[in-house]
């Protein structure tokens, strides 16, 4: 996980001091460098580092984030592996993220596939598709759930003037899972393409013209040339959609109200953090539900690593990297 | 020839109904602004546009201070925003530019504190803004994210690129130190890239929902997003004044995002293919 | 090159104390400027002329003035958020029935006996009094409004099955829940589709209602297990079997619907039932309606309290403002808008109270539920109430929504309510 300073490219640069001097003397003369990222540095000591390890203290203690604190060891986490309902959100959160995953990274890449074919309209086309990305997903969600809604809704309003009964979207566990999953897609879908396009501009022109004299078929070209050449760039957004997937919460919350509806189908695992520590009043718990997502992620991010092709440093580093600006995308969520 | 004209035509094809598909929410949402709910609620439902969506508007001005916490909002992401852009940018200068003991260091320390979900401090940040004092306060939505690694490191990737060594020895011969080599090299140089992270950061903050639901607890300063979907939760069932209120609450945004938007959708692409 | 450095140290100890510095001081505060009293309720609790007149000056504190905010969703949670964030906390909350969940964190207000309450104790119901009272004796939450049950009838409905529609007639047909399923069956057969409650839960916490236990004895033991529970958990069961529920779950429109449109024909429920269920939902049937003593006896569902914080910037003029509003002659206001059922008996001879009400045929239903007050025994909540009540609810409706096994679903609510309360430290 650490990316340690050795595998870092030291950066070319020919303003370092000419005949660097005694150690002291090489520091003070870097003070205004070090105030200078001190910012950053001071920020995350208070608001990240020191909440991640305070975190771990209160996931080993019985709080409601008013009284007394009470030791209880290792419960919370007993708690949790039998906890149905944390099972259920795993569940649900995964299935969301598979529902909406699939769809958007095809569409992307088909749309991305038609953009870097259309020369004309690209940037009016480039707007139109990420303009999605930019509204606020509370708003995005209210209109969602008027177009999924089980009684007025406008799909089932389509679904009954083509003579097929209408769906409860809104109540059945699948139905739920639908709709959030679509409204994820729908917000992802012009961002990815448009990664997707930048990653089909990069490739050479020449390596198409060779295609096209050994006589490739678009289709062949499509398969064989340009998506393991989009390769990595697939995994760029594959990656992102995984960590911003499991951390999916306010479509849920905003569709279904705090309990993830009927059943709780709709409860993803932050829905289930927020629920049990902020509704329910239970820091410990919630704290512990906290690690368990952070390990999943970990998971699933050794799972990418591995996907790439195992021990390679230099591809490792770089995954670390789209990791990091996985999590950047996931918290614009 | 004839080949490549089809499959124009063919990209086009699917590239509108991919716009339509893209676009259609929001058209909807007009509509639904625009209609009353019993129209909404009425089968088969209206398609068009109505007359109503003045008289809607009006009424979620009645109902919440849409404009105080549109006030709320656009407050915490101009301030997020302009202290991100001058932590991040100074430190990118710093990281990208300087020779200085342990910098490559401190830059691996800074990369792996991406790893980090936000929700594993959600409990115990609040926890520490609650001993601080600054719960309800526009502070717990300020500092926190006052400076960030994404930007840092979105920042250094370009500085390092952009700003040729050169410009920075011949201010080093004008005697200007560290903070006039920032401000006369650093800052006209990046000056694109800091309108990318500007708009980045401004469009998170302002979309932000789940911290501030958190931490806001006055119920007289709620921030847009918070507030929003209060209105939905309270007054559900009158669904055109809830459409009004969603529709208000895009539009800035929109509105920013068509301004800058070409040159912002360009550098995101490139962002991504740099990693 | 000094100049800058100097900048940047500067700089530095800016941040430095941007981060450290603010919080240094740790303000603990109390939300609203310093001659406000600020307060938080939900939407209809509280007589808004009553409010208006705090809003201009606290009586007896004039330089003091009352800043009100209704909270229209998740109101438990903003206030018990905001007691956890410690900063702009309100200086007095409103505490629904599940006061003693507050219990445990009863350091977080004031002993409001220390403030004078002691000297209005003899004013109110006694076993009101009690529920905002901790086990070690602290009076941590002064009584509002209470919520006596009766049954509600429609008068139209059982004419059509040739039943008296005088209420003493009624009270005497169905004294118990057993005889009241015979006339919902009677109701049923005359009216097809007529319906006693409006779902399985509605039956559950009305007959526990009546109970004077509850889930836990004084002493910490865990009674939910018990008969005195389970005759309810089958009660409810069994006015579903004979067909009797609406089905209209709780909080869905569908629970008004069945209202509106005349299904739900008799209910045994609480005072505060009047408003929101016929009044809002089916204004039409004005003057079809009558109250009279429940079925099973005496109850109480409902009713809250107010609690001022550890924060509250000015304590006695707290205490001034809400003895005040919930004085005798200030509940019988309440009672009018929005039907606030006072916790002072001295109301219930009011004669804002003793009107007669056109919405039920001018009866004064004041005598009823008044009657149904004085003579409700109490019963212990005990702080774990709603942790123990959520999975027995929950195992309800799935019986009548999907047809659930009611003994595994009882099996499953105790499992669930062992697990809950093992976590929770209470066994």
């Amino acid at each position: 996980m650490a990316v340690t300073s050795k595998t870092l490219p030291t950066a070319v640069s020919t303003t370092a001091e000419p005949a660097p001097p005694k150690p002291p003397g090489r520091f003070r003369q870097a003070l205004p460098q070090y105030a200078a990222i001190s910012p950053f540095f001071i920020l995350f000591a208070i608001f990240g580092a020191f909440p991640v390890l305070f975190s771990i203290w209160i996931s080993f203690h019985s709080w409601d984030g008013i009284g007394e604190m009470k030791w209880v060891g290792l419960e919370q986490y007993s708690y949790l592996l039998a906890d149905p309902k944390f099972w259920q959100s795993i569940g649900n959160t995964l299935i969301i993220w598979v529902l909406s995953t699939v769809p958007m990274l095809l569409l992307a890449l088909v749309i991305a596939n038609a953009l870097h074919n259309a020369t004309r309209f690209r940037s009016f086309y480039r707007i139109a598709y990420f303009i999605p990305n930019v509204t606020s997903i509370v708003a995005v969600t209210m209109v969602f759930g008027s177009i999924f809604s089980n009684n007025f809704g406008l799909l089932n309003a389509f679904l009954q003037s083509i003579g097929v009964t209408k769906i409860e979207w809104l109540t059945q566990p699948w139905g739920i899972k639908i709709a959030i999953a679509t409204i994820v897609t729908w917000r992802w879908v012009g961002y990815n393409a448009i990664i997707f396009l930048a990653g089909l501009q990069a490739i050479s022109n020449d390596v198409y013209e060779a295609a096209k004299v050994d006589g490739a078929s678009p289709r062949q070209t499509f398969w064989r040339i340009t998506v393991p050449l989009l390769r990595p760039v697939i995994l760029f957004t594959a990656v992102t959609s995984t960590i911003g997937g499991l951390q999916i919460f306010t479509e849920s919350q905003v569709l279904l109200g705090d309990t993830g509806g009927p059943g709780g189908s709709g409860m993803t695992i932050v829905s289930y953090l927020y629920e049990s520590a902020f509704l329910d009043n239970q820091f410990g718990y919630g704290a512990a539900i906290g690690w368990a997502l952070f390990i999943l992620i970990v998971l699933f991010s050794i799972v990418n690593w591995r996907l790439i092709g195992g021990g390679d440093e230099r591809t490792a580093r770089r995954t670390a990297r789209r990791v990091a600006t996985g999590k950047e995308n996931a918290d614009a969520r | 020839m004839r080949a490549e004209r089809t499959r124009n035509v063919i990209s086009h094809v699917v590239l509108m109904f991919g716009v339509v598909l893209s676009i259609f929410p929001f058209y909807w949402m007009v509509v639904m602004a625009s209609n009353t709910t019993p129209d909404i609620f009425s089968y088969p439902p209206k398609l068009v546009i109505g007359p109503h969506l003045f008289e809607n508007m009006g009424k979620v001005l009645d109902n919440i201070d849409f404009f105080g916490s549109m006030m709320i909002t656009l407050v915490v992401s101009l301030a997020v925003t302009v202290l991100v852009l001058f932590f991040d940018s100074l430190a990118a200068f710093a990281f990208a530019k300087y020779e200085f003991p342990g910098r490559d260091w401190l830059f691996g320390l800074l990369l792996a504190t991406f790893m980090i979900p936000a929700q594993l401090s959600l409990v115990p940040q609040f926890v520490t803004l609650a001993e601080f004092g600054w719960i309800g306060s526009l502070k717990a939505l300020i500092i926190p994210g006052a400076a960030n690694a994404f930007g840092i490191f979105w920042m250094r990737q370009y500085a390092r690129g952009a700003i040729p060594d050169e410009l920075i020895s011949a201010a080093k011969v004008d005697g200007a130190g560290f903070f006039r080599q920032y401000l006369t090299v650093g800052i006209p140089v990046l000056r694109p890239g800091l309108a990318f992270l500007g708009i980045f950061t401004f469009i998170n903050v302002w979309n932000d929902y789940l911290w501030p639901l958190i931490v806001m607890t006055d119920p007289n300063k709620l921030p847009l997003q918070v507030a929003l979907q209060q209105l939905n939760g309270i007054y559900g069932t009158d669904y055109s004044m809830v459409m009004a209120g969603a529709l208000m609450s895009v539009i800035p945004l929109i509105g920013v995002f068509i301004i800058g938007g070409r040159h912002f959708i360009a550098d995101i692409a490139a962002g991504a293919m740099k990693f | 090159m000094t100049v800058t450095r100097r900048k940047f140290l500067a700089l530095g100890a800016g941040a430095a104390a941007a981060a450290t510095g603010l919080t240094g001081c740790g303000s603990r505060s109390s939300l609203g400027g310093s001659d406000q009293l600020s307060m938080w309720t939900w939407v209809g609790s509280v007589n808004d002329d009553l409010i208006a007149q705090a809003e201009k000056a606290i009586p007896g504190y004039d330089d003091m003035r009352l800043a009100m905010t209704r909270i229209g969703t998740n109101y438990k949670t903003k206030v018990l958020t905001s007691l956890a964030g410690k900063s702009l906390v309100p200086d007095i909350v409103a505490i629904n029935d599940d006061v003693a969940t507050y219990f445990p964190n009863a350091d977080q207000f004031h002993d409001l006996n220390e403030l004078g309450a002691k000297d209005r104790e003899s004013e109110f119901l006694a076993w009101k009094w009690k529920l905002g009272i901790t086990a070690d004796g602290k009076m941590m939450a002064y009584p509002m409004d209470t919520g006596p049950t009766a049954l509600f009838y429609r008068t139209d409905m059982l004419q059509k099955a040739g039943i008296d529609t005088d209420p003493a007639a009624v009270a005497e047909l169905a004294p118990t829940w057993d005889a009241y399923i015979e006339l919902g069956k009677k109701l049923k057969a005359a009216v097809p589709g007529s319906a006693i409650t409006d779902n399985i839960t509605g039956v559950y916490l009305y007959a526990l209602a009546q109970q004077s236990k509850r889930y836990m004895t004084e002493d910490g033991q865990y009674i939910g297990d018990q008969d005195h529970i389970r005759e309810q958990f089958d009660l409810a069961i069994r006015v579903v079997k004979e067909g009797l529920s609406a089905n209209a779950q709780q909080d869905t429109t569908d629970a008004d619907a069945v209202v509106t449109n005349g299904k739900l024909v008799a209910y045994n429920a609480a005072v505060w039932w009047a408003q929101l269920g016929p009044k809002n939902a089916a204004p039409k049937t004005k003057g079809l309606w009558r109250v009279t003593a429940a079925p099973g006896g005496a109850g109480n569902r409902g009713g809250s309290f107010l609690a001022i914080t550890k924060y509250c910037k000015n304590p006695e003029a707290a205490f001034a403002f809400i003895s005040w509003l919930e004085s005798a002659k200030n509940q019988a206001q309440a009672f009018l808008d929005p039907v606030l059922f006072p916790s002072t008996p001295a109301s219930y001879t009011d004669e804002r109270m003793t009107a007669p009400d056109p919405f039920f045929g001018g009866q004064r239903i004041v005598d009823v539920f008044g009657a149904s007050a004085k003579k409700y025994p109490g019963a212990y909540f005990s702080p774990y109430d709603s942790i123990i009540g959520a999975p027995i609810a929950a195992e309800l409706v799935n019986v009548e929504t999907a047809g659930k096994s009611p003994d595994l679903a009882w099996a499953d609510a105790q499992e669930q309510i062992e697990r809950e309360l093992t976590r929770a430290g209470a066994i």
